[in-house]
């Protein structure tokens, strides 16, 4: 049996590739692609566009990485490759987001150590990726060539532009042929601004993801659904300025009081818990990319997101 | 008493010594421009001393001048005292402009019929056999050379006081004023004679920082005398605001004398322009903002500034002119404009008035910008009224460097798209000082046209260009060298500026929007912009649409109407049919309150933007910016 929506939507939202594989230029083992939606997400057997995918957070700083997440990976996390190696064999996310948090250090400068440590997270796993630079316009446009350089031909999502902020990213993005995630303070008028600012630096809208900031469960996470919710619909009215897929990371969620008081061990519950009610429903408010940073997210929101995508209730009946 | 002589006009005056050079010429009859109320702070009233002795303190006013405009004789009026027999020049600039007040409504044929009528009788005498008392005699004259039926006229104590003597004294040959007023025809007036050809009305726009008097024949309508002054109510607080904190404290009597004594100023200054005797005044109309108007009627304004926000009085509002303390003819009535909200006063529904819009078909859409701006939309049917606050940067405000529209100020800048060069030009073409209003929408239009900017007003510093650089905390453009300034500094406009500037004129389009919006209306279906108050004269139309200040609509279809205050009053005075007509206004106004509106901040965010988040609302400036793009791009 078919469901069939009420609304006859004109917009088609756009479709983002990430990864190149040998056959396009890259390394990765295959690429995904994101976007594609006519209707509202899990409308429809089989829905319109493509599943959404789950994307494990990591940082090239632990220190600077919330301790509910690194604890669980123990010294791994040291060295950075190992920890994406360990993580693609382990936990199967669909995609690794990699911040290169050591940017954000006072008076960092050691550029060719991002080149040197992409290089070795394109080695250490062939899944798509995710890579976070610098927010510090002295640096920033070193540090995006940087990046986009050392990844170049392997066509990653690269973050983050904002309004204050999005030249060197969308010039690196551009240069070396990467895409853009334009992240905004969780309003539909910023998100928009922002996409055609980006447009306007002549980069192709295929080439943008949105992010529209997602506050954690309990401390803002409502004001973000309900932003993405607006963002689709207007997509799907026919505003080719917000036609584009959407990343949600709920970036908060593992420093919240509840998870930072909650002591469980290594495998806390709380933490995953807290994840796991933000990001799911950030999918069906129409999130493409859901992020997590807690391994054993993982899993559980790949079978939720499966379970909504097929239309298979299960349990129960 | 010294004399003042004006040049170019050889107009002279009496006044005492001691006196400023602004009131001789106040007393004269000119219109200065006086900003700050007189108090040396605006430097809008300067004039060049020619000849004679006066005292002002050079060095304390030196800002305002260069060293050759110094020995040129410039000063102050405001802060010259007169010592003896003076030959004073008056330049252009430091007159109110009196050209670009239009007091005629735009496309609405002007219309003379006053509510004053003045019949001149010839009464037979009483005798023996005809003892119908004065009154009666009086009366049936009336009626019989036209006037209203003697039933239907109301004479007052006053009048029929004066009425034996008049009569008698005159050969009974005199002539009766009736006034038609909201209970019905009145008598206001006998005197001796004929005096018909003196018959006046006034219109006044009390603001909160200038009055403008006009006084009209109510004969053919035409402009008899005018005559401004700064509203005295300044040296109780400059702004609104701090006018109805004063009245709180106890202040309200004084306010009430200051806005009679402002008003009266202006008449006689208005009277002896024409010369023409303040008695003959018949009739006085208001149009104020609605704290102004009540605190010239002696209204408690206090609640009016807390919530929720409501005034005293709504309808128009009539009494004797002399009750309130305003010296014209001792029965002349007084008609004070009706408002619609604490926001949305007398002023603006005169501001409707001069339009015509309240009496179109078609959809207007009324615009008064100040440091607070009023939004009207709207036709012969309905229409929606909106106030919000501004922000000071649309007038030089908070801006490094902004300034009021005064000599020396940028008042239009245009830039070479290939070379970046500005080419400006400021007022009364001194050295520029700093830019004001009309030069910043000017260059934020240049700037983003030239793709310095972009749509939030960031400044694109990967541009290589001696003009553009790092501030001290943000990047700003250089507008002008400090080689150029009379200030000795490099004039620029910082990224905060622009952002400010960008609130502004968020604040405005948002509201706009937030109208049209409520009434289902796009930007195609507004037949015509009006633009009021001064603001709107100096600004480039093509350029408040570029930045998205206003909507996008055929340039030729944006109006400025000037001081639409007063030309509300004008029309208001010449024809009394137009008081229906404002009244009906205010009643059809639904007012708009943008803080409880839910979709204003989502306007306001949408507008923050050059020119709105929503292109397509602006398809004609997508198109130059494109064009400009690609200018840009081979350069």
């Amino acid at each position: 049996m078919g469901v069939s929506t009420l609304s006859e939507w004109t917009g088609r939202i756009g479709e983002l590739v990430i990864g190149a594989t040998a056959k396009d230029g890259g390394t990765r083992s295959h690429s995904v692609t994101i976007g594609g939606e006519e209707d509202l997400p899990y409308i429809g057997i089989p829905p319109s566009g493509h599943r959404p995918l789950v994307a494990y957070e990591l940082s090239d700083d632990p220190e600077l990485w919330p301790a509910a997440a690194t604890r669980f990976i123990g010294d791994r996390v040291h060295d950075t490759a190992e920890w994406v190696a360990h993580a693609d064999r382990e936990y199967q996310p669909d995609l690794i987001r990699l911040y290169l948090s050591s940017t954000r250090e006072r008076n960092f400068s050691d550029i060719s150590r991002i080149g040197e440590t992409v290089e070795s997270v394109l080695q250490a796993t062939e899944l798509p990726l995710i890579i976070e630079g610098s927010n510090d316009p002295a640096i920033d446009s070193a540090v995006f060539q940087k990046i986009g350089e050392a990844a170049e031909g392997e066509r990653i999502l690269l973050g983050t532009a904002e309004a204050g902020h999005y030249r060197s990213v969308a010039a690196a993005a551009m240069a070396y042929g990467h895409s853009v995630i334009a992240q905004s303070p969780i309003d539909i008028n910023l998100a928009k601004q922002l996409n055609i600012l980006l447009r306007e630096t002549g980069l192709s809208p295929d080439r943008i993801a949105i992010d529209p900031y997602t506050g954690a469960l309990g401390y803002g996470f409502e004001y973000s659904y309900s932003v993405m919710e607006r963002i689709r619909y207007s997509a799907l009215k026919g505003d080719s300025d917000l036609a584009m897929p959407m990343i949600s990371s709920a970036i908060d969620s593992l420093v919240v009081k509840e998870v930072r008081e909650a002591d469980e061990g290594d495998a806390c519950p709380t933490a995953v818990a807290w994840e796991i009610y933000a990001m799911l429903p950030a999918t069906i408010a129409g999130a493409s990319i859901v992020c997590v940073r807690h391994p054993l997210s993982i899993e559980p929101l790949k079978t939720a997101i499966a379970a909504l995508w097929n239309g298979e209730p299960k349990g129960g009946m | 008493m010294p004399t003042v002589t004006f040049l170019p006009s050889f107009r002279k005056t009496e006044v005492p010594k001691g006196s400023t050079i602004l009131e001789a010429a106040q007393k004269a009859g000119f219109h200065m421009n006086v900003v700050c109320g007189g108090q040396g702070k605006c430097g809008k009233c300067s004039v060049m001393v020619r000849s004679g002795e006066i005292d002002f303190d050079r060095e304390k006013y030196g800002d305002f001048y260069t060293d050759e405009e110094a020995s040129q004789g410039f000063c102050l009026s405001c802060q010259t005292r007169i010592n003896g027999d003076l030959r004073v020049l008056i330049p252009e600039g430091s007159l109110v402009q009196e050209q670009q007040i239009l007091v005629d409504s735009p496309g609405v044929p002007l219309e003379i019929n006053p509510a004053v009528w003045k019949y001149a009788l010839t009464l037979s005498p009483p005798t023996l056999d005809d003892q119908s008392p004065d009154l009666t005699r009086l009366l049936w004259g009336i009626e019989k050379s036209g006037g209203p039926k003697e039933g239907s006229i109301y004479a007052p104590l006053e009048v029929i006081r004066e009425i034996p003597k008049v009569l008698r004294e005159s050969g009974w040959r005199i002539t009766a004023t009736v006034a038609l007023v909201p209970g019905g025809y009145r008598m206001i007036n006998v005197e001796k004679g004929d005096t018909t050809s003196h018959s006046y009305g006034a219109a006044v726009d009390l603001g909160t920082t200038t009055v403008v008097v006009y006084i009209r024949s109510l004969i053919d309508g035409s402009i008899v005398g005018t005559g401004s002054n700064y509203n005295r109510q300044i040296s109780c607080g400059e702004d609104i605001l701090s006018r109805v904190n004063y009245a709180k404290r106890g202040g309200l009597e004084k306010l009430q004398a200051l806005a009679v004594e402002s008003i009266n100023a202006a008449l006689t200054a208005a009277s002896n322009s024409a010369g023409i005797d303040r008695d003959d005044v018949y009739e006085v109309v208001v149009a104020g903002n609605t704290i102004m108007t009540h605190i010239l009627m002696g209204i408690d304004p206090a609640y009016m500034i807390e919530e929720p926000y409501v005034p005293v009085v709504r309808r128009y509002l009539t009494t004797a002119a002399r009750r309130v303390g305003l010296v014209v003819g001792k029965n002349s009535g007084l008609f004070i404009f009706p408002a619609v909200s604490d926001f949305i006063g007398g002023d603006i529904i005169a501001d409707i008035l001069a339009s015509g819009m309240a009496e179109s078909n078609d959809i207007s859409l009324l615009i008064d910008i100040g440091t607070n701006f009023e939004v009207v939309l709207g036709n012969r049917d309905w229409m929606f009224a909106c106030a919000g606050a501004a922000g000071p940067a649309l007038e030089g405000g908070e801006v490094l460097f902004g300034m009021r529209a005064n000599p020396g100020a940028i008042e239009q800048v245009s830039l070479d798209l290939r070379t970046l060069k500005p080419s400006f030009r400021t007022i009364r073409n001194q050295r520029p000082r700093g830019l004001c209003g009309s030069g910043l929408i000017d260059l934020l239009a240049e700037l983003l046209r030239s793709c310095i900017i972009d749509r939030t007003g960031r400044i694109n510093t990967a541009i290589a260009h001696e003009r553009i650089r790092q501030g001290r905390q943000v990047p700003e453009f250089v507008v002008a060298w400090k080689e150029e300034t009379a200030i000795g500094k490099d004039i620029v406009i910082t990224e905060n500026d622009i952002k400010a500037l960008i609130m502004s004129k968020a604040s405005i389009l948002a509201a706009c929007q937030t109208l049209m919006n409520q009434a289902g209306i796009g930007r195609e279906e507004i037949a015509r912009i009006y633009f009021s108050g001064a603001f709107g004269n100096y600004i480039n139309k093509d350029h408040a649409i570029t930045i998205g200040l206003i909507p996008e609509i055929p340039v030729e279809r944006v109006t400025t109407i000037g001081n639409g205050a007063i030309a509300g009053a004008n029309i208001a005075l010449l024809n009394r049919r137009k008081k229906r007509v404002i009244d009906e206004i205010a009643r059809k106004i639904a007012y708009i309150e943008l803080n409880a509106d839910p979709t204003f901040m989502d306007e306001y965010t949408g507008s923050c933007f050059l020119p709105h988040t929503d292109l397509s609302l602006f398809p004609g400036v997508e198109k130059m910016l494109d064009q400009c793009r690609i200018l840009r791009e081979q350069s």
